[in-house]
């Protein structure tokens, strides 16, 4: 490993190479870090992988234009290298005067716990494997005859984030995680899932019943039928509500809307959504999978409520798109354009997800797949990848080859309730929700 | 300029410390016990430039160089990858790529290779104008002429134009224990367009691109009318298109779309990794009909100039033509080493890795349907309702169940046995084997212009799809009127 004064100083000598080849702004990420990987396939280890290995990126500005130059090397001869090159094409990028700054140093930065464990730096392969071999037990328990795909990973890193305005932050990080899909056959049928579990420090995580939990679901999708084309209420079970989440939020991105090409354009302050969806997007859940104490640009991370009873609060900006806009930056600057949100959290409602079933009479559940709109038109015309057909209140058989059509705007007026309970993983609460009245096209 | 392809050349002055390095590895890796071994050197650069709204204000560039060992030990395998490496970075990853072959062997899936004979190749880039000669400032008078004729088409519309351009050079070596040398290096160019447009409250957008393994040259074969131009005349009518229906119907897919299908549908269920791992759906059907008589299925890696052509994959193995289906038939699957042992057959050169820290897997090339003999007039006419689907832009499949699902940039409503009234952008879905058998009738002509990267495993590659149109009798469409 290298640590994180090193990876600091190599920033540091990419930025002021590019200051003194002529850019007016810089600011450079490095990152090093190590990940052992074990890959599965047939109820057996595929493989088992280790990789190491870091990078650099520069970012010159120039008269707002920009020039960007990265490597694998982290010397500190190839660190000044890179920053010469991307100043160079910083001068040769054409002006933007919407350009206002990078971000200048904070007095201080939020502190954000959990986000580093070293203990999942230190895992040997051996633990990985562990974990691999108890789920495919653990499928095998549940049905012999299953087949059994996934993988188990480790990852440790440091990184050191620099600009010209004074900037100069260093972190680590660490993630565990495990998947697992599960297939089994009966004749020509076929059903399968996957389930996972993630964490940033170990005591978050608990892949014992991935396997497990991944064939039961596998052997519900036998028997899967076609359903016809109607309109009918959609239930989005938590491994397909966050679409409708994240449809919301990557669609608040400033940049999209200052570019006009965003259906949000223009709805900041409207009423776009029923009254039973709020969002915060906060990056400051300790132990968070998406949580940082600052964002990319190294602006000071903050809780940012996004949607409230289905106002339109706030986008997304970054240093460039705040400046644009003359607004404060909300720390959702990347280095590459877009903004990027962090850990999104919705309000919880009153009913449990199963009285959200059984109150439907007729309808559609998604346990995974979504909404997934056109980010210019908000479009949707989405697969259901596994879906369930409701029938007075129960989810009576599998559905296969359905889709869902409509304008996201109209499903977000149209969803009547959001569930009281949730799957949690660090930092991401998951309910379930219902949409009323969406447009089903099926194969029958 | 032409370079030319080079057979058992001496290694250069340059060179040689590399190659002694990674035979030094296989070798390594032979006396601590293992039946095969890789090494790979990964090498790349590129240049960027993006054009929005006038301004080429964001260029870029960047390189990566770094190496990957796999080894295979009393049939387990073990894989490690190390960036920016010198002899001793590249002996301590030998250790750890051991060191990982020997803990999957706690519970491995058998590991095996198929013995091939050792080639020595070096392959050049085969290129008309090494892009790295170009200025940037040629490149981006480029892309500014390219921007202006669509812009010229949008007028007033347009809310958003976005004009990109892209080169890169890879340079792969591949050095194993069955004394395999092959380096080989890569160019691809490729450019892309977005145009949003605005009529009142509605927004629209149409996308475009080309791509090929060549060098600048293909700006200089490239008019705005086969891009840009395209792009823009599609958003500014996108603006008056009706929402799609939903249900269904009768279709024909355009080229485009036929490529999406066959990659999506098809392509993946026949890679042999997801035949052995029971991954996919057309598993056991070797030598029996899955689709109708007049589809013929080909995965070839061969033909010049597309964008998922190569001379040899990353397992050093020379690519080839793959029949997959013929005649509606199942005749054969896309094989690495490993999958070639295990069936029995031989390598046809299909493992593929998208940089030094992934191991080679299974992808697929160029995949298309071959032309039929109809005209996509005798298509359209014997359809009463239905739709016709053009600009294919992407699609994903789960192939162990055979579902797929594939998106359009906008379609056609056939009425009557005649193309009517413009449809906005719509998903449709299908099932594997039912779609497969529901084709129809297939054109006589052919295209294949969909350069793109193929995502798999975590992994991204070059590939390209296309084929004729063809009709299906029935397919969910995902509308919303």
């Amino acid at each position: 490993m290298i640590d994180n004064e090193t990876l600091r100083k190599i920033a540091q000598a990419a930025c002021d190479s590019a200051i003194s080849n002529g850019a007016e702004f810089a600011d450079v990420s490095v990152g090093y870090g190590k990940s052992l990987n074990v890959d599965l396939e047939s109820n057996a280890i595929k493989s088992c992988d280790s990789r190491t290995g870091g990078g650099i990126s520069v970012r010159a500005i120039y008269k707002g234009g920009t020039g960007w130059s990265s490597a694998d090397s982290l010397t500190l001869e190839d660190a000044a290298e890179a920053g010469k090159n991307a100043a160079s094409l910083a001068k040769l990028a054409e002006p933007d005067p919407d350009f206002i700054s990078l971000p200048k140093p904070a007095e201080v930065y939020p502190k954000v716990e959990g986000l580093a464990d070293p203990r999942i730096g230190d895992l040997d392969i051996k633990d990985l494997i562990r974990y691999s071999l108890e789920n495919i037990d653990g499928a095998l328990a549940v049905c012999s005859d299953a087949i059994v795909q996934g993988g188990f990973g480790a990852h440790y890193g440091s990184g050191a984030l620099v600009n010209s305005l004074g900037v100069s932050l260093v972190s680590n990080g660490s993630h565990i995680s495990g998947h697992i899909m599960t297939i089994v056959k009966r004749g020509g049928d076929v059903g399968s899932f996957y389930d996972f579990d993630i964490a940033r420090v170990l005591e978050d995580f608990d892949p014992t019943e991935v396997g497990a939990m991944a064939t039961k679901e596998a052997m519900k999708f036998l028997g899967a039928r076609k359903i016809e084309t109607r309109r009918m209420p959609v239930v989005l079970g938590p491994l397909a509500s966050g679409s409708v989440f994240d449809g919301i939020v990557g669609n608040a991105d400033a940049e999209g809307v200052q570019r006009k090409r965003s259906f949000m354009m223009g709805k900041l302050g409207e009423k776009i959504a029923s009254d039973v969806i709020t969002i915060t997007d906060n990056p400051l859940i300790n132990r968070g999978m998406s949580s940082r104490a600052w964002d990319y640009e190294g602006y000071p991370s903050k809780p940012l409520m996004i949607m409230e009873k289905g106002i339109l609060k706030s986008y997304l900006y970054g240093s460039y798109t705040a400046g644009k806009a003359g607004v404060e930056n909300t720390g959702h600057g990347t280095r590459g354009g877009g903004a990027a949100s962090s850990n999104v959290i919705p309000q919880l409602g009153q009913m449990t997800s199963e009285e959200i079933i059984r109150s439907t009479r007729e309808g559609l559940y998604i346990n995974m797949g979504g909404l997934n709109p056109n980010n210019t038109t908000g479009d949707v015309s989405s697969s259901v990848d596994f879906g369930y057909k409701i029938e007075d209140g129960e989810l009576v058989y599998p559905v296969m080859n359905a889709m869902v059509g409509g304008h996201f705007l109209d499903m977000l007026k149209n969803i009547d309730v959001v569930s009281s309970d949730y799957r949690e993983e660090p930092g991401m609460i998951m309910p379930t929700l219902r949409v009323q009245d969406v447009l089903v096209a099926g194969g029958k | 300029m032409q370079w030319i392809l080079l057979s058992h050349p001496a290694p250069t002055e340059k060179e040689q410390p590399m190659k002694d390095l990674l035979q030094s590895i296989c070798d390594k890796a032979k006396q601590r016990g293992a039946s095969f071994a890789d090494a790979r050197v990964f090498e790349s650069e590129n240049t960027g430039i993006t054009r929005q709204d006038g301004r080429a204000d964001k260029l870029n560039s960047g390189s990566s160089r770094g190496l990957g060992i796999r080894v295979l030990k009393n049939a387990a395998w073990g894989f490690a990858s190390v960036s920016d490496f010198d002899s001793d970075s590249a002996i301590a990853a030998l250790d750890s790529a051991i060191s990982m072959a020997e803990a999957s062997a706690t519970r491995s899936e058998e590991g095996c290779v198929a013995e091939m004979p050792g080639i020595q190749r070096e392959v050049k880039a085969i290129v008309e104008i090494d892009p790295r000669t170009v200025s940037v400032e040629r490149k981006m008078a480029a892309l500014e002429g390219y921007e202006q004729a669509a812009l010229k088409v949008i007028g007033e519309k347009l809310a958003n134009s976005i004009v990109s351009y892209t080169d890169r050079a890879d340079r792969e070596t591949i050095c194993n224990t069955q004394g395999t040398y092959v380096r080989k290096e890569s160019i691809r160019t490729i450019m892309h367009c977005m145009f949003v447009t605005r009529e009142g409250n509605l927004l629209q957008k149409a996308r475009s691109r080309v791509g090929e393994p060549v060098g600048f040259e293909l700006i200089e074969k490239t008019k705005p009318e086969n891009f840009t131009v395209k792009a823009a005349n599609l958003a500014v009518s996108l603006l008056s298109a009706a929402p799609p229906p939903a249900g269904k119907f009768p279709v024909i897919f355009h080229p485009s779309i036929t490529g999406l299908l066959t990659h999506e549908a098809i392509g993946h269920n026949a890679e042999a990794d997801h035949i052995l791992s029971g991954g996919s759906i057309i598993e056991g059907k070797l030598g029996e009909k899955i689709a109708s008589d007049l589809v013929t299925i080909i995965d070839d890696s061969t033909i010049p100039g597309k964008w998922g052509s190569f001379d040899y994959d990353s397992e050093g193995t020379p690519g080839s033509r793959r029949v997959i289906v013929e005649k509606g038939v199942l005749k054969g699957y896309m094989h690495s080493l490993q999958t070639a042992a295990k069936m029995g057959v031989a390598p046809n050169g299909s493992a593929r890795a998208q940089s030094y820290a992934s191991r080679p897997i299974i992808r697929m090339s160029n995949t298309f349907i071959e032309r039929g003999a109809s005209s996509f007039d005798d298509l359209v006419k014997g359809i009463d309702l239905g739709i016709y689907l053009r600009g294919g832009e992407y699609g994903y499949v789960f192939s162990e169940r055979g579902q797929y699902t594939c998106h359009a940039g906008e379609a056609v409503m056939i009425r009557n046995g005649e193309l009517a009234e413009q449809l906005r952008d719509v998903s449709v879905a299908g099932m594997t084997l039912e779609t497969l058998n529901n084709i129809d009738m297939i054109s006589d002509d052919f295209e294949m212009n969909m350069p793109g990267m193929c995502g798999k495993d975590g992994q991204w590659m070059y590939v390209d799809n296309g084929g004729p149109h063809i009709r299906v009798k029935e397919l969910v469409v995902g509308g919303q009127a």
